[in-house]
């Protein structure tokens, strides 16, 4: 009787990790490990640098994944804004080599580009014929992983197709950018959370008056959803100097103590 | 031509439809639809070029075949080709000969249904044929008929001056063409490709599987070719040629040339989807139709984007071959101050067009393929507007800056006063709402003019 009152954990046991984990994992389980490894994951980061957008996600914009630009408004049907955002961006990304530009619609300004820091001479213009087909040839540009990154402007984009492609950004290190982009007249429908690891969203703003003259470009920009990281809303500059970096003139609902150490955000991508 | 059962009942070509009538009451006529007709004998010469490449046209009713080097006896050949016809409906005549002439001379006047003529022999074939296997117009061959002469020998022996004399080259150019003793072009329905492989089946194949294979069959033996050669395909046609004599397409472009066998079969293999077997596919034949050399470009160092070359090639041959073709291009500038003008459109694999920027002239990032008209108020001719209505709503114009004057290009396109309104004088104001959009919009015309200016908006600001 005395010998059935055992306390198991006077026993001298394995530590329960190793305990718990199975000596030897089901080798597909194993690969897709491997395949989702943070290690393995482009992690290079676009900094703002700023430290109140960088501290929302986690160090910078990480490359190699899809990104969702939308606005509101008028913007939603011309994708001005959003177009001059990612320009922006592209200014910064890897100047050597291509960006495929994919659209319905023909009204994209290479001249237009110059004043964001993009060269135009780096786009590779592809005309689609409507969203499927956007992000067909979307698809097809990240399976080659030439580019080094890939706009399409699309209206509705279901969570599947987002899916796919962040997994191709993902697979090729090809960092992918969604403008969310409707014609003229159309009625979103309900709107479907994406597969998008940022999600922006911008409002042109008006800018300070340079006595007579409009001023420098600003929007206020809602980072809506950021993967592994916090959501904030800034008014931003477009700083007509040689530089055209984007800028925060203030800082807006961003409640934040204090920034996330870097690579917070490298934990946690990937895994959606 | 008289069928079989037409000749028994003794009708003939050339009979006027009474006398037909009279012989075979139960006759049925069908007035004659040249048209169709010939479209159908294009058909039919199209789906001869599963034997050879090439197949000419002899309208109204006759075929060219040149089977020089077709594997096979020419007897085995013209009886598949016989049966072939024969199961769609379509009764024929065949001669073989040396020369087209002495063949037409067989097929039409002689007697027999297939006839092979031997080399040298067309003489002898000819000499006691009438003067209609020369191919003459009625014209000649009457008037050589009220001469006396009847058959090609009697025509032989008549000096070759005196002929020409009275009645034109054509009659001895036609007697030498069907001796071999001049030559004779024929127009064939493709021009003859240099690079073109073909496949012929024992069976009729009709599975994706048996299509596919039979692509990278194909796709290897011409790019072994190519390679050898170091050249390689821009431009293929793969045509399949289906039991029931029609023919399935596939045809391609490359932004590169192409030598990979591999890759050339996955660009084909892609496009499979739009061929329709029917009843199953005897023959394929892959042509290069365009060949250039291998462009060989020279590597810099520490230059990745060389690197991408080829993959880059790849992307856009994807793109670009798929069921919905899409444009692609890159950006070049292009020296005008007119805006629409001033973006070119590249190839794709152009070479890195270079720009500069110049920041005294702001540049919209979106530019409307077309001007759109606005109702603009402005207190002030010359100032830009307080107000203006685009696509249905209302923009107050809280700030603005111009003008920037921008003159048409009076050196291309119409007089003044034919030219649509946004070619004449713009001046554009880059505007600002109430909201924050930031839009480019220009007023065409000077005021004085004979048109009162408009508004339009261009483009929009980021």
């Amino acid at each position: 009787m005395h010998a059935l009152l055992r306390i198991p954990f006077a026993e001298a046991a394995p530590p329960p990790s190793e305990q718990r984990r199975p000596t030897a994992l089901p080798a597909h389980i194993k690969a897709l490990k491997e395949r989702l490894q943070p290690s393995r994951i482009a992690t290079r980061l676009l900094p703002f640098n700023d430290p109140s957008v960088d501290g929302c996600l986690g160090g910078g914009l990480p490359l190699g994944q899809l990104h969702e630009i939308g606005a509101s408004g008028l913007a939603r049907e011309t994708g001005a804004p959003q177009a001059g955002f990612v320009a922006s961006l592209l200014a910064r990304i890897d100047q050597a080599r291509p960006i495929f530009w994919i659209a319905p619609t023909d009204d994209l300004h290479a001249t237009g580009l110059l004043p964001h820091g993009c060269d135009p001479g780096r786009l590779i213009l592809v005309r689609s014929k409507e969203d499927t087909d956007t992000l067909t040839a979307m698809e097809v540009v990240l399976r080659e992983g030439t580019a080094a990154a890939v706009v399409g402007e699309v209206g509705e984009l279901e969570r599947i197709a987002s899916r796919r492609l962040q997994l191709g950004c993902l697979r090729h290190g090809v960092t992918g950018f969604v403008l969310r982009r409707w014609p003229y007249g159309y009625r979103e429908r309900q709107r479907d959370a994406t597969a998008a690891v940022t999600r922006w969203s911008l409002t042109p703003q008006t800018s300070v008056r340079n006595g007579n003259e409009p001023g420098a470009l600003r929007w206020r920009v809602a980072l809506t959803h950021a993967r592994g990281g916090r959501p904030g809303e800034w008014i931003m500059e477009v700083a007509d100097d040689a530089s055209h970096s984007v800028r925060v003139v203030a800082a807006l609902a961003d409640h934040a103590p204090e920034p996330q150490p870097r690579g917070f955000l490298r934990q946690a991508v990937g895994y959606g | 031509m008289v069928g079989a059962e037409g000749e028994a009942e003794g009708l003939s070509v050339g009979q006027t439809l009474t006398a037909a009538r009279a012989i075979c009451p139960t006759l049925h006529p069908i007035e004659a639809d040249p048209v169709t007709d010939a479209t159908a004998l294009l058909k039919v010469a199209a789906w001869c070029e599963r034997y050879t490449p090439m197949v000419a046209a002899d309208a109204p009713d006759g075929l060219w075949l040149d089977v020089t080097g077709c594997p096979g006896s020419e007897a085995e050949l013209m009886q598949d080709l016989a049966v072939r016809l024969q199961r769609n409906g379509i009764g024929c005549r065949m001669a073989i000969a040396s020369t087209a002439g002495a063949a037409w001379a067989l097929a039409h006047i002689g007697g027999k249904d297939k006839t092979i003529l031997p080399p040298r022999q067309e003489m002898a074939a000819l000499a006691d044929l009438p003067l209609t296997s020369l191919r003459l117009e009625t014209d000649t061959i009457s008037g050589l008929r009220r001469l006396g002469l009847r058959t090609v020998r009697e025509l032989v022996r008549i000096p070759r001056a005196e002929i020409t004399a009275r009645f034109g080259h054509m009659p001895v150019l036609r007697l030498d063409q069907a001796l071999g003793l001049a030559k004779e072009a024929l127009e064939w329905l493709h021009p003859l490709p240099a690079w073109s492989e073909r496949l012929a089946f024992a069976e009729p194949i009709f599975t994706p599987e048996d299509l596919a294979r039979t692509l990278t069959r194909l796709a290897e033996r011409l790019c072994e070719r190519l390679a050898r050669q170091e050249k390689g395909g821009k431009r293929f046609l793969v045509r399949f040629f289906r039991v029931d004599n029609t023919v399935a397409e596939i045809a391609l472009a490359a932004a590169l040339p192409v030598h990979d066998p591999s890759y050339l079969s996955k660009l084909l293999q892609a496009k499979l989807e739009s061929v329709d077997p029917g009843f199953g596919i005897e023959a394929a034949v892959l042509d290069a139709e365009t060949v250039a050399p291998l462009r060989l470009r020279q590597v810099r160092l520490a230059d990745p984007a060389t690197d991408d070359w080829g993959k880059l090639s790849v992307v856009i041959d994807t793109l670009t071959n798929r069921a919905s073709p899409q444009r692609i291009w890159r950006v070049a500038p292009f020296a005008s101050h007119v805006p629409e003008r001033a973006v070119q459109r590249v190839p794709p694999l152009a070479d890195r067009p270079s720009w500069t920027a110049d920041p005294s002239v702001p540049r919209p990032i979106r530019l409307l393929p077309r001007p759109e008209s606005i109702e603009a108020t402005a207190l002030v001719p010359d100032e830009p507007p307080i107000q203006f209505r685009w696509r249905g709503a209302l923009h107050r114009v809280r700030v603005a800056t111009g003008p920037e004057r921008i003159s048409a290009e009076w050196w291309r396109g119409k007089r003044e006063d034919n030219r649509p309104e946004t070619d004449l004088v713009r001046d554009y104001y880059r505007v600002e709402d109430a909201e924050g959009a930031r839009f480019w919009i220009f007023r065409a015309g000077l005021h004085g003019g004979e048109r009162r200016p408009r508004w339009y908006l261009h483009g929009l600001f980021a």
